[in-house]
């Protein structure tokens, strides 16, 4: 038997750096901001990266530039850290949400909302039919050929989530609601319609000219997924319309949400090859591999029993703390993922979700503790193979 | 002295105000940005939650409303504000809130009683010149997935908060009821037993489709006034001869289309032939629109009120 092996790999979304994001705001970088390129770049081998301190110490550098340069330390961030398959953690787009809506036709911008606690997201309203302006990833997807020693995929918002994070302006009645019981079929109507419009007329062919473009797996983003309860038909089929036919691989990711709602309707997602699934923040933090000592990823069975046997990206970092993962602690979580499946080849390790709350020294430290911990539960398994 | 109600010829009684979160303006949302990437200060955050406050508040002055409100700005969630004053009380996981796009730390107790450590402090009740409401969760709301009853947390949390103010009416946000198959009105009808005897207290039953609860004799909750989201519960479902002040959810918290006065107004005259004492709302926090939709929909209520009031005379 040949030694078990499990794929690790990025999310999302990294923190923007602050020579980024003070470039983009046109504020004047100090001396730690310039430091920060200075180190970072050396600590995970950016090739050049003197080029990008001089270009910030002499200011006025090109603000797309600037912008490649953090794309390409985010690359080498994940590779050094040791994640197998990586992307650049969004320094090429605004936001996941955003950006795509920013080259969308049929949507306008209605200004900032929070998202929780200081963290926001800008929200836009759908007031007219939806189509695509202009392949969206393409530019980075080509950069990032270029840049990437690791594996690619490329994370792309879902249908469902741009359709229900939106405003819907063009559907929704402007009249007549107030105190007549407009009821939840009439906005699921209104929903199917956004929903399925922007999955034929703003994704496909988006996803269309990233396959072109030679992209090999493409992560379909989905964290409102699970927002409606009696929408979950509604997720399936417009992620069966995005990709039907499409010659790729494609995954999905779903985070903090009640992930029992997902059953039995993602039973007809055949399309999707592996889920990523945000687990750890739900898990405690104190070793062992039973299922008490792992309640947080108690509903994974329910994607092993899925009929068409997809891969589960297990969740392995919690994103929305500082604590670094134990590497025994990611360790035991996979070893109890696998005594669940029964099959270690339908497991791969990945963080619960984007880590762009986190600084870029506490999303290494956790990403080298993912890996770190993802060679023990190999070696574990492998020794245990060995005895038997 | 502000009037606190207005006559009106259909509705006996005409109120409008903002209970709820109130959303922060562009300036805040960068400033608060800024404070967690270490850019900026809290003093400074501290200056533009002023700036924020003191634009609302005139807001709601200019419009008309009856109470004025602070707008929540500091709160991080209905529920934060609370937990941090309590003993027995901890901030859990990150929770979806319904069905939004917007999460909160849901509460989690670690003991069986939990008790207020102290009032609020003016970071969280701001100081208002005139009649005034405070926002606070329902006993329901704080107590849900804590495994605490809603008696023991409105006596041990709810009830020396609410004791604390200065206000002439405290609206209970109550999310989860309207929402919740199978959910009765008992834990929370006991619960609210124990909050009177200090300001005015009302529940407010955002985002959701009411009629159930009513069926179940909302009306009956030992409260000043019952809010009922317009936008998910049909106006016949408000039984007739309505006994409380009924808190109309006429602004839509959840869409960015604005509402048209007139129309309601019109609703408001339809809902006085049911109730006797009205007051204009919106159907929950208004923080789920972007602070600029949301001060358009502040004047707009404050219209709605002034052209039911001008219709019936």
């Amino acid at each position: 038997m040949s030694d078990i092996k499990f794929l690790t790999h990025e999310i999302g979304s990294l923190a923007k750096p602050p020579w980024l994001t003070k470039s983009a705001l046109g504020r004047e970088l100090d001396e730690s901001d310039i430091e920060h390129a200075r180190t970072w770049g050396e600590k995970v081998g950016v090739e050049g990266h003197r080029e990008l301190v001089e270009s910030l110490q002499r200011g006025g550098a090109d603000l797309e530039e600037i912008a490649r340069w953090s794309s390409r330390y985010c690359v080498r961030l994940q590779e050094s850290a040791g994640v197998e398959v990586i992307w650049d953690g969004e320094q090429l787009r605004s936001e996941m949400y955003a950006w795509a809506i920013e080259h969308a036709k049929g949507f306008e911008p209605r200004g900032t909302v929070r998202s929780f606690d200081n963290k926001y997201y800008s929200k836009s309203a759908a007031v007219g039919p939806v189509g695509l302006a202009a392949p969206y990833h393409n530019d980075e997807f080509s950069f990032l050929q270029s840049v990437a020693k690791h594996q690619l995929k490329i994370p792309v918002t879902g249908a469902y989530t741009l359709a229900v994070w939106s405003y819907d302006e063009h559907h929704t009645p402007k009249e007549g609601r107030l105190g007549a019981g407009y009821g939840r079929s009439q906005e699921i109507e209104a929903r199917r319609e956004l929903t399925l419009d922007t999955a034929r007329n703003l994704i496909r062919p988006n996803l269309e000219a990233l396959i072109d473009l030679g992209a090999t797996w493409i992560q379909i983003d989905e964290p409102g997924a699970s927002t409606e309860e009696d929408e979950l038909d509604l997720f399936v089929e417009s992620f069966n319309v995005s990709v039907e036919d499409l010659d790729c691989m494609f995954s999905t990711h779903l985070c903090f949400s009640d992930y029992d709602l997902f059953f039995p309707a993602i039973e007809g997602m055949g399309g999707c090859r592996q889920y990523c699934v945000g687990f750890a923040n739900y898990d405690r933090t104190e070793l062992g591999t039973s299922g008490a000592d792992r309640p947080g990823y108690e509903v994974i069975s329910k994607f092993r029993d899925l009929p068409y046997d997809p891969i589960l990206g297990l969740g392995v970092l919690d994103i929305h703390t500082d604590f670094i993962e134990p590497s025994e602690l990611v360790r035991d979580r996979i070893l109890y993922a696998v005594e669940v499946f029964g099959d270690p080849a339908r497991i791969q390790v990945c963080p619960d979700c984007g880590l762009r709350t986190r600084s870029w020294d506490v999303a290494y430290e956790k990403l080298q503790a993912m890996v770190e911990g993802t060679r023990l539960a190999e070696e574990a398994l492998n020794h245990a193979h060995a005895s038997t | 002295m502000r009037r606190t109600s207005w006559p009106c010829r259909v509705v006996a009684e005409l109120q409008a105000f903002i209970p709820g979160l109130y959303p922060r303006s562009e300036e805040l949302v960068q400033a608060t940005r800024d404070l967690d990437r270490g850019r900026t200060t809290q003093e400074a955050v501290d200056s533009q939650v002023e700036r924020d406050r003191a634009a609302f508040v005139s807001g709601q002055q200019e419009a008309g409303l009856d109470l004025l409100a602070d707008g929540m700005l500091s709160w991080q969630d209905h529920f934060r504000a609370l937990v941090e004053s309590a003993d027995g009380l901890e901030t859990g996981a990150l929770t979806r809130f319904l069905d939004t796009n917007t999460f909160y730390r849901a509460p989690k107790a670690s003991t069986a009683v939990p008790k207020l450590g102290a009032p609020l402090d003016e970071r969280y009740v701001f100081p208002l010149d005139g009649p005034r409401l405070v926002t606070l969760p329902s006993p329901f709301a704080l107590s849900h997935g804590t495994g605490v009853t809603p008696k023991t947390m409105a006596e041990g949390v709810l009830k020396p908060a609410i004791e604390a103010l200065d206000a002439e009416l405290v609206v209970l946000a109550e999310p989860f009821l309207a929402r919740e198959e199978g959910a009765g009105l008992d834990g929370l009808a006991e619960a609210l037993e124990s909050l009177g005897g200090g300001p005015r207290v009302a529940v407010w039953f955002t985002f959701g489709d009411a009629r159930r609860l009513l069926e179940q004799g909302a009306a009956d909750l030992p409260v000043e006034g019952i809010g009922v989201d317009f936008y998910g519960t049909h106006l016949t479902d408000v039984p007739e001869d309505f006994p409380k002040l009924l808190l109309a959810g006429v602004v839509d918290a959840r869409s960015s289309l604005l509402e048209e006065p007139r129309e309601l107004a019109a609703f408001a005259q339809r809902l006085g032939e049911r109730a006797e004492r009205i007051a204009l709302v919106p159907n929950g926090d208004l923080q789920y629109v972007s602070e600029r939709i949301a001060r358009e929909k502040l004047a707009r209520l404050g219209n709605a009120r002034t052209a039911t009031t001008e219709a019936a005379a």
